[in-house]
């Protein structure tokens, strides 16, 4: 039996010496669904996925990912690569590709990564090699073209606009086939077109994938027409959970967001 | 029209690009000169700046200038006008279009290719006094090497101008020379031809029976090796060329053929090319040379290959090299029963080998298992440290090593075993060179090997901990299996050129392992180009090139112990005219760029930055 929770964050904290940046988080990330974390900055958001993804261990509460094959396992205290293993994937805040690697190369990367070529197979470039390294090679194009990046082939990642970065960051977390992909404010520093194409990529990425997403966003317009819930943080605490309209006409976050300098707009009430 | 010519100015970059193929040129007239006396040292350099030979350098010293220089400016893009792409200014500069020339271009092309084909052939053949006079040019003529020389400038002058026309211009080749028998049979001539060219017996060139079986077995052309050797290569290049074509067939196979600049046939012919001079040049060098390409300049290439991938490929300093290097040397000497405590069972250097791939692999993982965990600055002492440790031990544990008095006897290499029966030095070569040809034949399947491992996914997952672990572990790839293996690979390297060595020396002392040794080569590697195999090659050939030279004509009194002191001078002049190697990899030289815009770290010794930055 497969849990239809992803994601089950129960009470977790997490402290580095006397800054607290969650306290007692609960989170639930439903299978297939676009979630979203939003909340001020400094309120834990990438704190939060670093704990998801096993880049940080909180010291209390429990982070309980469930794989499709009805495997459960406890994400505190596994090494990132391990957690990246189990079927998360993830982009970061600011961009981390391998600048001197070709965008092609940059995905490969990420496809290989589930491969198991050792040293001696690819010293000799056994059968096995050459069929994986194949299969690494369609599977980068298609993923190149499934974010329309196919006419940036060769082009080493550093040279790429900062829209194309994004996606192809994206990508290459895609191609270790995950099951959960977290897009950490994926829209940062790019423009109303690029964020519009960006959304429907992270649609497609949902619904023709069957990836589930759980996003950073600081973009109200965007963050609130791609999500089908949102969890507000601030202060390291879930001040409030729901959908997008529910969120809207919540006071707590317009409390929040009023201590911030963009109060109503930022959440996306004015233009409505 | 005139405003299509490219304006010419030279600035700094290009002096210097063109003044160094230019000293390059000069310094290789000097080099391969007439051998100096030990009582006029410094007169044979004078005799050879002032022969003939020189000009011959010269002049191939300035048209390589002028060539890189020219490459240059069309590659940097400042030389087209604002519609043309550099491709066709390429066109407009030789003043013609190429791509639609007939009769006139194969005429020019032919008397290009004739001139440098003398030239080729007078600067291969044997040396003598007026090297490169019109009269010994001419004599070329008489070599049947030239017509093969003739027959190679053509082709590549041909590939070269195939790359420059347009798509549609394109010569549509008849369909059977597309054929796989075709190739492969050409391919075959063609390495016999190879041989032909590089067969030193010239007096009976053109007798019949030059071609038989029959006479003196050194006179006839057929029962030389060499020319089986080259004819079986030709043979499987022709089949290599005609698989990498069908496997471009493919879409991601041509998408990923872009990727390299040159085509995967033309790669293999300079493959073809450098393996020909390796095998080939050294028959005409003096002893002395013959000794140097093995001791001083081979083994150290071959650690700089090694080195190359734990600092180049997966960016770890690794201060203690050497360390494995002594431990491949010992394995050998214990297995020849040449230390004080005795094997179990007595094996000959060749069967020690595996023996001492195993013990420096074992050893390098467990060294790295634990250091490899430490950022940048750490790993550096902890392998300096252990460097140091096995250097003291070799010392001081006399009863195990035999201490600084050195071990007993090291055989040489033989086989004995029923079919083969091969004794090192029985052989017609003089000794030295068997110890050249016994590295080349083990360094040529290392150098496939490692260049198929670092396009694998193994050496992207190695560039991508180089670039930003973090990323890579949240792909999934576990930095520290990936450093350990790295660390392994290099040191079971670092271990085969121990038994090499310890071989060719006979003897070993530990002071042949101090420090400096792991010092020279990391200079090796950075002065070639970090993560780029030829520019390693490159490297350490010309860095102990110039030691030898230095050594050979002992140019201001210069002593073996000074040679650290030139060393560091050359990896100064390195680092200020050029700070990411001779021949740097794509990978790293724009990693180098990055670091230089600020956009990333390329130094292999710093720390990778941590998940907080994220
Ligand atoms: N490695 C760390 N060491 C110390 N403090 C940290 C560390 N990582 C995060 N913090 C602290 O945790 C708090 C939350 O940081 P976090 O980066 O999660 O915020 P965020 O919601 O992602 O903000 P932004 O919108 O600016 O990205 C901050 O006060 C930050 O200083
Ligand atoms: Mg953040």
């Amino acid at each position: 039996m497969t849990n239809d929770l992803i994601f089950d964050v129960a009470n977790v904290t997490l402290r580095f010496g006397g800054v607290t940046s969650l306290s007692g988080v609960n989170l639930q990330h439903r299978r297939g669904e676009i979630l979203a974390v939003i909340g001020p900055n400094g309120a834990g958001k990438t704190s939060l996925f670093n704990s998801l993804t096993g880049v940080y261990s909180p010291q209390e509460g429990s982070i309980t990912f469930n794989s499709a094959s009805g495997a459960s396992t406890s994400v505190i205290g596994v090494p990132p690569h391990k957690v990246a293993r189990l079927g998360i994937g993830r982009t970061f805040q600011a961009s981390r590709l391998f600048n001197a690697l070709s965008t092609f190369e940059n995905i490969k990367v990420g496809v290989e990564a589930r491969q198991k070529t050792g040293p001696i197979g690819a010293m000799l470039t056994l059968p096995r090699t050459r069929r994986e390294e194949q299969h690494s090679d369609e599977k980068a194009l298609e993923l190149l073209e499934f974010v329309g990046l196919a006419h940036r082939l060769n082009t080493p990642a550093d040279s790429l606009p900062y829209g194309d970065r994004r996606r192809l960051e994206i990508a290459r977390a895609l191609g270790t086939n995950p099951e959960v992909l977290l897009l950490d404010e994926p829209a940062a520093g790019t423009n109303p077109s690029e964020k519009l194409q960006l959304a429907e990529l992270i649609r497609k990425i949902a619904r023709e994938k069957a990836v589930s997403v759980l996003l950073i966003e600081h973009d109200m317009r965007l963050v609130m027409s791609l999500a089908e819930r949102l969890y507000v943080l601030n202060f390291g605490s879930v001040i409030a959970e729901g959908t997008p309209d529910e969120i809207r006409s919540n006071n707590k976050v317009i409390d929040a967001y009023l201590g911030s300098s963009d109060a109503g707009s930022a959440l996306g009430s004015s233009d409505a | 029209m005139s405003s299509r010519e490219p304006r010419f100015s030279l600035n700094k970059e290009d002096v210097r690009l063109g003044a160094t193929c230019f000293a390059g040129a000069l310094l290789l007239a000097v080099m391969t000169g007439p051998a100096g006396t030990p009582e006029q040292p410094l007169g044979a350099a004078k005799q050879a700046i002032f022969s003939s030979h020189v000009f011959g350098f010269l002049v191939f010293g300035a048209l390589l200038a002028s060539l890189s220089v020219f490459r240059r400016k069309v590659r940097m893009g400042e030389w087209h006008s604002r519609r043309e792409t550099p491709r066709r200014s390429m066109r407009s500069v030789l003043g013609m279009r190429l791509a639609t020339m007939g009769a006139s271009w194969w005429l020019l092309a032919f008397v290009i290719a004739v001139l440098i084909a003398l030239l080729l052939a007078d600067y291969t053949g044997p040396y003598v006094a007026n090297k490169f006079s019109v009269a010994q040019l001419m004599g070329q003529f008489h070599n049947t090497r030239t017509y093969g020389y003739i027959v190679f400038v053509l082709w590549i002058v041909n590939s070269w101008r195939l790359r420059f026309s347009t798509r549609e211009h394109r010569v549509h080749l008849p369909a059977f020379v597309k054929s796989v028998w075709f190739r492969v049979v050409a391919s075959a001539l063609a390495g016999f031809g190879f041989a032909l060219c590089a067969d030193p017996w010239l007096p009976e060139r053109f007798s019949f029976s030059y071609f038989t079986f029959s006479g003196p077995s050194t006179h006839a052309f057929l029962s030389h090796l060499p020319t089986w050797l080259w004819s079986l290569g030709g043979l499987f290049l022709g089949a290599r060329a005609v698989l990498a074509d069908r496997k471009t067939s493919t879409k991601t196979n041509r998408l990923r053929a872009r990727q390299f600049g040159v085509s995967t046939n033309t790669r293999f012919a300079l493959y073809g090319v450098a393996l020909f001079v390796a095998f080939e040049a050294p028959k005409f060098m003096s002893p002395f040379w013959q000794l140097a390409i093995f001791q001083q300049i081979g083994i150290f290439c071959f650690l700089a290959i090694g080195l190359n991938i734990v600092v180049g490929f997966a960016g770890l300093l690794d201060l203690g090299y050497v360390a494995f290097y002594a431990l491949g040397a010992y394995v050998c000497a214990y297995f020849s029963g040449a230390l004080p405590i005795h094997p179990p069972f007595i094996l000959s250097p060749f069967l020690s080998i595996p023996f001492a791939i195993l013990v420096c692999m074992l050893s390098g993982v467990l060294l790295g298992l634990p250091t490899l965990r430490l950022r940048g600055d750490y790993l550096a002492i902890v392998t300096l440290g252990f460097g140091e440790i096995i250097y003291v031990l070799a010392t001081n544990l006399q009863s195990v090593t035999g201490g600084a008095n050195g071990t007993g006897i090291i055989p040489s290499f033989t086989m004995n075993v029923p079919g083969i029966h091969f004794a090192l030095n029985g052989q017609a070569l003089s000794g030295d060179l068997n110890f050249y040809y016994l590295l080349l034949v083990i360094m040529i399947p290392v150098l496939l090997l490692f260049t198929s491992l670092n396009n694998s996914r193994v050496g992207r997952s190695w560039a991508a901990i180089r670039e930003d672990e973090v990323a890579a572990a949240s792909l999934g790839i576990s930095g520290l299996k990936y450093k350990v293996m790295a660390f392994a690979i290099g040191a079971s390297t670092s271990g085969v050129a121990g038994v090499l060595i310890s071989v060719k020396s006979g003897v070993l002392f530990p002071s042949n392992f101090a420090l400096q040794v792991s010092i020279t080569v990391l200079v090796l590697v950075i002065f070639g180009g970090m993560g780029s195999i030829t520019g390693v090659l490159i490297g350490s050939a010309v860095i102990g090139w110039i030691l030898q030279f230095l050594l050979f004509h002992s140019f201001i009194d210069y002593q073996d112990a000074d040679k650290y002191m030139y060393i560091g001078a050359m990896l100064i002049l390195a680092m200020i005219f050029r700070p990411q190697g001779l021949w740097p990899s794509k990978r790293r030289e724009r990693e180098f760029h990055d670091a230089e815009g600020g956009l990333g770290s390329a130094d292999a010794m710093s720390a990778p930055s941590d998940g907080s930055a994220a």
